[in-house]
């Protein structure tokens, strides 16, 4: 990847996890994490993703390996400093919102953190409006519709300031204007430089958001590149049943029938298809 | 004494009805909140719609407990009728909560009331031993007398005004603020987060509970008796399953943000304000005034 030389955010080593003594979930995990990336996890239900996500949280505690945080070797005593920098928003807001009025709900955390009252004051306030929720902030979570309470629980991670934020799934239960608004609020995160970890079966989404895509299947990373690399293995592809993004297919056959192969990489998203396609006319001269 | 209080509390009672007009006047559509699932459900809706939400919560559970109190030591028809003009003024002109709604919530414990107070106001004999007798199919006699009709009238007076109280407190504030004021008044730790954590998972049950039942009843689960008791068996089962799993799912989220034993929330400081102090005195004030005048 781009970054070799920086130092990673996160480090995981050989991760290896149980949930009881049958069967790993997690067999050898090792993964490195670069500030400001955007990381797609893809992979079949029960690939070990969100057991994945819990360990690097802190919240599950790893039978062997090594997890690093800022080059500290993470233990017992330090688990406090990975929940603190490592945020997740879960895929059903209804099993993560706890309290009864959303302002107490996104308190949760920097009162956790304990922070001084104004700080959490300020920063509650900060999360509602990044949410665009300021309205809701006196309101009983049990009287809002599904796409409120995903950004409640949004602004819950981001009401905690963590360095790295993880989405497991989150387009799941989402109507596509909610969905739309979610991408919105990642293409923000993004450009604050956050780092972000997004577990999704949406290929279409993974390839045209992320900048880099990590395949699970059986409780082991099987792939670790960037989108188009990754869409162009067939073996992992079939190995974690995964299908081509549409544009990715698109792409593919204009250009096997145009005969021409220009481009390394193809367009991810409508307006580089736009280019791709003038570049593809410009050539042929039709 | 008692013509000028009567006729001070109908000149009150007819200034909040005006005010309670004029008000309803400006806005005749009144904010409803989510579904009310209903029953005791609906009044938790109610108290987060109410206008007196922002008032503090210690202060109204302060000024319900203390009418209460008058209202049963009292034991006074003035002072009842004072407490309930007051408190359903507060409640449905100031909490801006719709008459409707007041009315058919006053309505639950009126079939108590009246049952009670027939058994005081009102005996049986066979002999016309009574003020008044009433002479049933030539059998026995109903009496009553003008003393105990007014015993029962205050009976239902006075409870109709520990209700009325009791109803300003929560048909205003949601539950999670009385929890804080239990909070504040030492409550231990242990049964305030309690009560917390299962308010809030009384509502997830319940929408868990109505999605199994949906699923079972588009199965046919309840086609008739037999099927709907298995069902029942079936969906009570079922639910403590999935309950068990929903508390695994909460305590992952609650640690993933720094869970560490303790719940603490943000709790919104509401301020009592000194006209709101000043009410509370002024009305106390006046309920001794009219209890001194018609004791």
């Amino acid at each position: 990847m781009k970054r070799r030389n920086e130092e990673p955010i996160l480090q995981v080593k050989d991760l290896h996890f149980s949930y009881n003594d049958e069967k790993e979930t997690l067999r050898g995990i090792s993964l490195d994490i670069y500030e400001g990336e955007k990381i797609a996890v893809l992979g079949s239900n029960g690939a070990g993703k969100s057991t994945f996500f819990l360990n690097i949280n802190g919240v599950l505690k790893s039978s062997s390996g090594q997890i690093c945080y800022r080059g500290k070797t993470i233990d017992k005593k330090s688990l406090n400093e990975l929940r603190k920098n490592v945020g997740i928003v879960f895929q059903d807001a209804d099993n993560q919102i706890i309290a009864s009025t959303v302002e107490a709900e996104v308190s949760f955390g920097p009162m956790n953190l304990k922070l001084p009252r104004q700080e959490v004051i300020e920063r509650v306030d900060k999360a509602l409006a990044y949410m665009n929720i300021s309205d809701f902030k006196k309101r009983a979570p049990h009287y809002l519709s599904g796409g409120e309470k995903k950004r409640v629980s949004i602004a819950d991670i981001i009401a905690m300031e963590s360095e790295i934020i993880i989405f497991d799934e989150p387009t799941a239960a989402l109507d596509p204007l909610n969905a739309a608004m979610l991408e919105e609020v990642l293409g923000k995160m993004n450009e604050e430089g956050r780092t972000m970890l997004i577990s999704t079966h949406d290929v279409d989404f993974a390839y045209r958001w992320a900048d880099r895509v990590i395949v699970f299947s059986n409780g082991q990373i099987i792939a670790d590149d960037t989108p188009f690399n990754i869409f162009c293995q067939e073996n992992i592809l079939e190995q974690a049943s995964l299908k081509h993004p549409t544009m990715f297919d698109v792409c593919r056959i204009i250009e096997e029938q145009s005969e021409i192969t220009t481009q390394e990489s193809y367009p991810r998203n409508i307006n580089e298809f736009k280019e791709f396609m003038n570049k593809l006319l410009l050539t042929k001269n039709y | 004494m008692e013509k000028i209080i009567t006729i001070f509390l109908i000149i009150v009672a007819a200034a909040m009805f005006a005010h309670g007009l004029w008000k309803g006047r400006h806005n005749h559509h009144h904010f409803h909140i989510g579904h009310s699932h209903g029953g005791s459900l609906g009044i938790d809706a109610l108290a987060y719609s109410s206008k007196m939400r922002s008032w503090n919560a210690g202060y109204k559970v302060l000024l319900a407990t203390i009418c209460l109190i008058l209202c049963i030591a009292f034991n006074n028809i003035y002072v009842s009728i004072a407490v309930i003009l007051t408190m359903g003024y507060l409640t449905v002109v100031v909490g801006e909560l719709e008459f409707d709604h007041y009315i058919s919530m006053m309505t639950i414990p009126i079939v108590f009331m009246v049952v009670g107070a027939i058994t005081i106001a009102i005996g049986y004999s066979l002999k016309p031993i009574g003020e008044y007798n009433l002479h049933v199919f030539n059998l026995f006699y109903i009496y009553w007398s003008k003393k105990s009709l007014l015993l029962a009238a205050k009976l239902i007076l006075r409870a109709f005004g520990a209700v009325s109280a009791l109803y300003m407190m929560t048909l205003t504030t949601p539950l999670t603020e009385l929890v804080s004021v239990l909070r504040k008044v030492h409550m231990p730790k242990l049964i305030v987060e309690l009560m917390n954590m299962i308010y809030r998972y009384i509502f997830i049950m319940l929408e868990t509970y109505t999605r199994l039942k949906n699923s079972a009843e588009s199965r046919l689960g309840y086609v008739d008796f037999r099927t709907s008791c298995y069902t029942f068996g079936q969906i009570a089962s079922n639910l403590f399953i999935v309950t068990l799993k929903k508390a695994n799912a909460y305590y992952n989220a609650l640690e993933a943000r720094c869970y560490d034993g303790e719940l603490n929330f943000l709790e919104e400081e509401k301020p009592v304000k000194t006209w709101q102090i000043a009410f509370a005195i002024a009305f106390l004030f006046v309920l001794f005034a009219i209890w001194f005048l018609t004791r």
